[in-house]
């Protein structure tokens, strides 16, 4: 008995509205005396007698004593009503107009002192927050943090529709970042999303709740967060990013989904461009953020050895796709611990790490600048990275530059001083969690891709302009399933044989192209990449496709409405309404077996 | 002894007695009903049902409305008698009284139940 007493304490509680109940309980004395006051007064001016407009003996009713001490207590005062008073009556209105405007002086300023108390502003915006979480019916994201990071991946998911919540600790990145400037309205919470509370707060344990991203700028936050999320809504998705490989075994070691590590993950997209520069720009292109550039011509990188200033996470990483790709590396760095670590690592390129800074002209000659073909400037440290860059230029000015740019704030530096290619570990981030969420097929897509030879990647590059020309191509995946697609779905249900190329037709114009290449196709867990126009489609492919966004909004007619697909494949139209169907249901039967039997 | 919950207790009582003392009377003479009776319910019910803002208990909610009903049968009754006597000009003819006291009566049937409603919580915080 008593242990459920507490229990249903904190539900009613949870009912009311912590916010009218705190107005209510903190304005419970003002409004006590002020009718007390009124009270007073209103007794004292009906049991004074008075005299009327003829000098009979008259008192104050009730009813024009409220009225007069109302008007006199608001300071409206609109004089001696309904009959001039005698001087007794005089003296009591002084008490009365002293009195009352006390009284309500004290019940404005405990109304704004509450206003503008934090603990009511913190009840008010979680309130708030709540209800505007609670409103959200369709899928959402829950995104923690608001860096550059957070911001992207919310930017990207709006533009897409998603609806997205957003916990962010420090109230001054959310004023920086225009977050209602989106193309969806995003709730946000000021807390620490490392207790569960507030991720409660933030519906993480609501069905709707499709995945929660990780992307404050501490491990450590991150972390808590990728654990309960796992405990409170094991269903959903969890990506997290991370710096450090211990928080990153910790990580993964509770099923995380995925866990980014901006430094690894450039290191992937460094060796793609070892591997073939025509890769790295088919990368570029189809992950880059909707408002990046484009450049349509590959980097131009020449076979030789390179110059990697600083061995830390990132040299490291680096590093280990030198050796994978056989590239010849010089190391510079002027760290002992540095120095004696990468000795233990790699005991057989003993030679391959210089004791020196790498930002003076001295210990970059030393490194043999004039003859490399490349130089990473990877420290930690945006002046020095700058520094190394700009002298290595003018010792070799045809060298290949890759810059390592810490803070945001130094993007105009980086601009100017024209590094081939800039490696910012937020963007890196926020470009795999879009990935990661928006098109997860595109990641095996790249996978394979790493293993094909440069000509493939330039063919694939011809064919991408070819469809896209200058434009950002817009990436969409789609599941031949009864819900996605259900004209083709039915289409092969009914035994018609389906090909790719019956969802690039235009279903406005069979003659036309829509614009758009399909990527992969994914059947039964084989992978066929850049299927033909001849390709079969079966119930439960899933086709990345990849192309203008009017293509994409072209073919959700082919995939949803029959009239549509019928056209694309050369189908009589059949009929819709009920009544029409009981009427031709025998000529389509007899139609559809002949179709079969073929 | 808790000074809070005798003035809670007070005023809640309070509320009801004098209540009581308007309503009772015959229906319609105006002289077993008098104005400053209803101005002193009136006034001690509304600070009876502020005290009871924001009181977080498990009945908290059912007193707050038993409290609210009673003032808005209280305010009408005075609304009732200020209309007779100030705007219509018709004076307290018995049939005005009746609905005056009527309405009364039903504010005092709110407050037993608001009294009765204390009791029960008191004797259940006892045990």
């Amino acid at each position: 008995m008593n242990n459920e007493e507490p229990e249903k304490q904190e539900t009613s509680e949870e009912i009311i509205n912590p916010v009218v109940s705190m107005i209510m309980s903190r304005m419970r004395v003002p409004l006590i005396l002020l009718i007390v006051i009124y009270a007073i007064s209103i007794i004292g001016l009906i049991s004074i007698p008075g005299v009327d407009d003829q000098g009979n003996p008259w008192r104050m009713s009730i009813f024009h004593a409220f009225y007069y001490v109302s008007f006199t207590a608001t300071t409206i005062g609109f004089g001696e009503i309904p009959y001039a008073l005698n001087d007794g009556q005089r003296l009591w209105v002084i008490c009365t107009m002293y009195m009352t405007v006390v009284a309500w002086l004290y019940a404005i300023g405990n109304i704004l002192g509450l206003v503008q108390d934090p603990v009511f502003k913190k009840a008010r915006n979680e309130y708030r927050f709540k209800k505007q979480v609670n409103k959200i019916h369709e899928q959402f994201y829950l995104v923690c943090g608001l860096g550059e990071t957070g911001y992207e991946v919310v930017k990207a998911l709006t533009n897409e529709h998603y609806r997205v919540v957003v916990i962010e600790e420090d109230p001054d990145s959310l004023l920086e970042s225009n977050i209602y400037d989106l193309q969806e309205f995003v709730p946000c919470l000021i807390a620490d999303a490392s207790i569960p509370r507030n991720l409660q707060l933030a519906g993480i344990s609501r069905s709707n709740c499709n995945g929660v991203i990780g992307a404050t700028a501490s491990d450590e936050t991150n972390l808590k967060l990728a654990l309960s999320s796992k405990l409170l809504h094991p269903e959903g998705k969890v990506v997290c990013r991370s710096d450090l490989l211990s928080y990153e075994e910790n990580m993964r070691s509770f099923n995380t989904d995925y866990v980014v590590n901006p430094y690894n993950t450039f290191a992937d997209i460094f060796s793609m461009l070892l591997h073939s520069p025509s890769l790295h720009l088919i990368f570029d292109w189809l992950t880059g953020a909707t408002d990046s550039q484009i450049t349509d011509e590959p980097l131009n990188l020449n076979y030789g050895r390179w110059i990697l200033c600083s061995y830390g996470r990132f040299g490291h990483a680096l590093y280990q796709k030198f050796l994978e790709h056989d590239v010849e590396a010089t190391i510079l760095d002027s760290d002992e611990a540095a120095h004696s670590r990468f000795k233990q690592n790699n005991i057989d390129q003993q030679e391959d790490i210089i004791l020196a800074t790498g930002i003076d002209e001295r210990s970059l000659r030393k490194a043999g600048v004039e003859d490399a073909v490349g130089i990473i400037a990877g420290g930690a440290d945006d002046s020095n990275n700058l520094s190394t860059i700009m002298t290595a230029r003018q010792l070799n000015p045809e060298i290949f530059v890759v810059a390592r740019q810490n803070l945001r704030d130094n993007s105009e530096l980086f601009e100017r001083v024209k590094a081939d290619l800039v490696m910012q570990p937020r963007e890196i981030t926020a470009r795999m969690i879009r990935v990661l969420f928006l098109n997860p097929m595109l990641c095996d897509f790249l996978k394979i891709a790493t293993k094909q030879d440069d000509t493939w990647s330039n063919i694939v590059i011809s064919r991408l302009s070819a469809v896209i020309g200058e434009s950002k191509p817009h990436i969409w995946t789609t599941e031949i399933t009864h819900k996605q697609a259900p004209a083709v779905y039915k289409a092969i249900a009914l035994g018609r044989r389906g090909t790719l190329d019956c969802l690039t037709i235009d279903p406005l114009s069979r003659d036309h192209r829509l614009e758009c290449i399909p990527l992969l196709l994914v059947r039964n867990g084989d992978n066929l990449l850049m299927p033909d126009d001849e390709t079969e489609i079966k119930h439960g492919d899933r086709i990345l496709f990849c192309g203008m966004r009017e293509a994409m909004n072209s073919m959700n007619w082919t995939l949803n409405v029959m009239t549509s697909l019928n056209y694309v494949m050369n189908y009589e139209n059949e009929p819709e309404s009920y009544l029409l169907k009981a009427l031709m249901r025998r000529r389509f039967k007899g139609r559809d077996r002949r179709e079969r039997s073929r | 002894m808790n000074s809070e919950k005798v003035l809670f207790s007070f005023f809640m009582i309070l509320a009801l007695t004098l209540n009581f003392g308007f309503f009772i009377g015959e229906m319609d003479n105006a002289a077993h009903h008098n104005v400053y009776e209803l101005f002193a319910v009136i006034i001690v019910n509304l600070i009876a049902t502020i005290l009871k803002f924001g009181d977080r208990s498990r009945l908290g909610p059912m007193l707050l409305a038993t409290s609210l009903v009673a003032l808005v049968q209280l305010i009408s009754a005075a609304l009732v008698w200020t209309f007779a006597v100030h705007i219509q000009e018709t004076g307290l003819t018995p049939e005005t009284v009746v609905l005056i006291v009527s309405l009364s009566g039903g504010a005092v049937l709110a407050n037993i139940i608001s009294v009765i409603l204390l009791m029960i919580e008191t004797t259940m915080l006892r045990r």
